[in-house]
């Protein structure tokens, strides 16, 4: 039997109340975004610290965007039938997220208005442009892909979504190589960056999509066997270890290197930083709280805790993508490798502090609901959630 | 029904694609001048000289952030705004101490100015996605402002520091404007330029270019800082590059800066 794919009624005062929500959301973050960039809303940006958090949203909101659609796809790819009801719905929000980080550039950039003349022009050396295309055709491929889905068109939807695939993964590892091979600072480079950037998408945008899944099948009122979304946990566990294990072998060859001592002593172990606490929550919350949900019967068993465990996660990731960002940019950069350096009229040479103030936050969580606003519209627009979701039905 | 859902789809991506750089491919990167008629501009500083002036003026003023001449002339010449919070405040020309920390023997510390090394391989060029920072025949690197998009991947690149975001309008940091130099906006980044409106001009004269710093140096200092073509071997710049031990900042990188240090310290 063929999965059967609805669209909701969506006239639920209780779906009016949440979209309701989401844009009140949205519209504090537009409206912080107008008051930083044009008028005086502080944020705490610097000289030194020129990329902040809603710099750091770019990646953050590619990864579940890359991670969603990977997930989708490889149902697709390997023929996966019982992760098929799920294709559609995250194929949707792969879109969905793409365009929130789209959007997060044209926050993030000093002249939005300049971006229209600055399409004509394509640099080939520079990792940023080559993702303007990258991102942009994979927002393509998304769209091809779910039209495919949506027509039923099987052969079709399994070569788009080896296409779709390999795009994610190109797109993410460009969003990687942005960071990863800025050769000048050393927190930064690293050969590692793009492949953990994959694994931090997928496994973040796994655990947002289990919560997902089981929230709009709480609240659609539909059929979703427990064992479906059990099985996807079993892969998230398999990610997010591995994504553990990436840091800590980042950590210790950084920590290796006796010119780097300072920084790693800066960045893993003083307590007085925010960053130490970015890469050890991450760790211990981000990263072991959610294992030992998955892990432990009782929680492991009951979607409810999943969810959480999901959702902690895809949070936790926020703090990787600080932990990455914004050390290698408050840590001093040594002109005169070796040499103690003091600036006379700048803050070059000292660990200069960077907090997001509220008036970032606002913006990076708008950009958030902002993904959601258009799922939820999705939901209602789009035949893109199941009838229901069992084991049976589908592997008949 | 389909058809609907289909063109929604389709112009969505269509819009999107027009948007973000499904563009032709303009131009590949441009390098500096093969051409021996064409100069190439540099930098010479001179640390003994540049030390000994900034201790003098420290230890006059009291005082131990003071701008000496140079980066008063750059500031002034260029345009370069001031602003109370020194987190938001672009420089362009800068003055470090350098100190090697061996407590046994207090090596003697050492200033230095910074500035853009307008780099052989400028890795501020090789980032930026609009080719809004480009390099000319002559090395001088220069931002075309009205391409630029702010991304700011730039200040992330370049190992030396040398680049300044404008957080706030730059002309409310401003005293009085020198008409020479366009200012700058909001959102945009900049630096140091070797004074490119002076260097053309000169040029165009068929005089030996000065820029602000330099001449400032020149007129109330020690006379620290050379510029000139490296590519002649018999310019002043070149000469003095002859006549004692010459590095470039963090030369490992691979960028080839080219403002140059000297290091020599009169025997007492
Ligand atoms: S010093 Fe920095 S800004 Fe100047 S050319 Fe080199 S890389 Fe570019
Ligand atoms: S901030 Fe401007 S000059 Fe710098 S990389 Fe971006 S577009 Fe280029």
């Amino acid at each position: 039997m063929a999965i059967e794919f609805k669209k909701i009624n969506g006239d639920s005062p209780g779906y009016f109340a949440i979209v309701l929500v989401f844009a009140a959301v949205v519209a504090i973050g537009a409206i912080s975004y107008l008051a930083n960039h044009f008028g005086n809303a502080p944020d705490d940006m610097s000289q030194r610290v020129p990329w902040g958090i809603v710099n750091g949203a770019i990646p953050y909101y590619i990864g579940l965007s890359a991670g969603s659609l990977i997930l989708s796809a490889l149902a697709g790819v390997f023929n996966i039938k019982k992760y098929k009801v799920f294709s559609r719905m995250a194929a949707f929000l792969a879109i969905a997220w793409i365009v929130v980080a789209i959007l997060s550039i044209v926050m993030d950039i000093g002249k939005p208005l300049h971006l229209g003349g600055a399409t004509l022009y394509f640099n080939l050396t520079s990792i940023f442009s080559w993702n303007a295309f990258l991102y942009s055709s994979y927002f393509v491929v998304c769209a091809i892909y779910l039209i495919a889905m949506f027509e039923d068109k099987q052969t079709a939807t399994r070569i788009l979504a080896g296409v779709a695939v390999f795009w994610a993964v190109m797109v993410h590892s460009g969003t990687g190589a942005i960071y990863g091979y800025i050769y000048s600072r050393e927190l930064y480079h690293s050969v590692l960056l793009p492949p953990l950037f994959i694994v931090c998408a997928t496994s973040s945008g796994l655990g947002l999509l289990m919560a997902t899944i089981y929230l709009t099948f709480k609240y659609t009122g539909r059929k979703l066997d427990p064992d479906l979304v059990r099985s996807l946990s079993k892969v998230f566990l398999g990610l997010i270890l591995i994504l553990a294990y990436f840091l800590v072998d980042e950590m210790f060859e950084k920590g290796y290197m006796p010119g780097l001592q300072r920084a790693i002593h800066f960045v893993f172990l003083d307590p007085s930083q925010s960053i130490f606490w970015c890469f050890w929550l991450l760790l211990i919350v981000g990263i072991g709280l959610p294992a030992f949900i998955v892990v432990y019967p009782r929680t492991g068993r009951d979607l409810r805790w999943l969810s959480i465990g999901g959702i902690i996660h895809a949070a936790m990731i926020y703090a990787e993508r600080f932990y990455l960002i914004v050390p290698g940019e408050v840590f001093p950069r040594e002109y005169l490798p070796g040499y103690t350096m003091t600036s006379l009229n700048t803050l070059e040479g000292s660990i200069v502090s960077y907090t997001p103030t509220p008036i970032e936050w606002a913006q990076v969580i708008g950009l958030f609901a902002v993904g959601y606003l258009i799922f939820l519209i999705g939901l209602k627009v789009f035949a893109i959630l199941p009838e229901e979701a069992t084991e049976e039905v589908i592997e008949e | 029904m389909i058809s609907r859902r289909r063109l929604l789809i389709l112009a969505g991506a269509s819009a999107a694609a027009a948007f973000a750089g499904v563009s032709p491919i303009a131009g590949s990167p441009e390098g500096t001048s093969k051409d021996p008629n064409v100069p190439r501009w540099a930098m010479l500083v001179d640390v003994d000289k540049c030390t000994e002036c900034v201790k003098e003026l420290i230890k006059k003023t009291g005082d131990p952030h003071v701008k000496p001449p140079c980066v008063v002339a750059c500031d002034e010449f260029n345009n370069v705004p001031e602003f109370e919070d020194k987190k938001k405040d672009p420089q362009w020309m800068r003055i470090a101490k350098f100190s090697l920390d061996k407590e046994s023997v207090e090596p003697e510390e050492f200033y230095m100015p910074l500035l853009c090394n307008h780099c052989e391989h400028p890795a501020c060029a090789q980032v930026c996605p609009t080719k809004a920072t480009f390099q000319r025949p002559d090395g001088i690197v220069m931002i075309d402002t009205h391409r630029c998009i702010g991304c700011r991947y730039c200040m992330i690149a370049c190992p030396y520091g040398a680049r300044s975001f404008n957080f706030e309008d730059p002309r409310k940091g401003l005293r009085h404007i020198n008409p020479e130099v366009p200012t700058r906006s909001r959102g945009v980044v900049e630096k140091c330029t070797f004074c490119v409106q002076i260097v053309d001009e000169a040029m165009e004269r068929g005089e030996a270019p000065e820029p602000a710093c330099v001449k400032a140096c020149r007129l109330y200092s020690k006379n620290a800082l050379v510029f000139g073509n490296v590519k002649d071997p018999n310019s002043e710049i070149s000469k003095l590059m002859r006549t004692g031990y010459v590095i470039q900042l963090r030369p490992g990188v691979g960028t080839d800066p080219y403002v140059f240090y000297k290091f020599i310290k009169e025997r007492p």
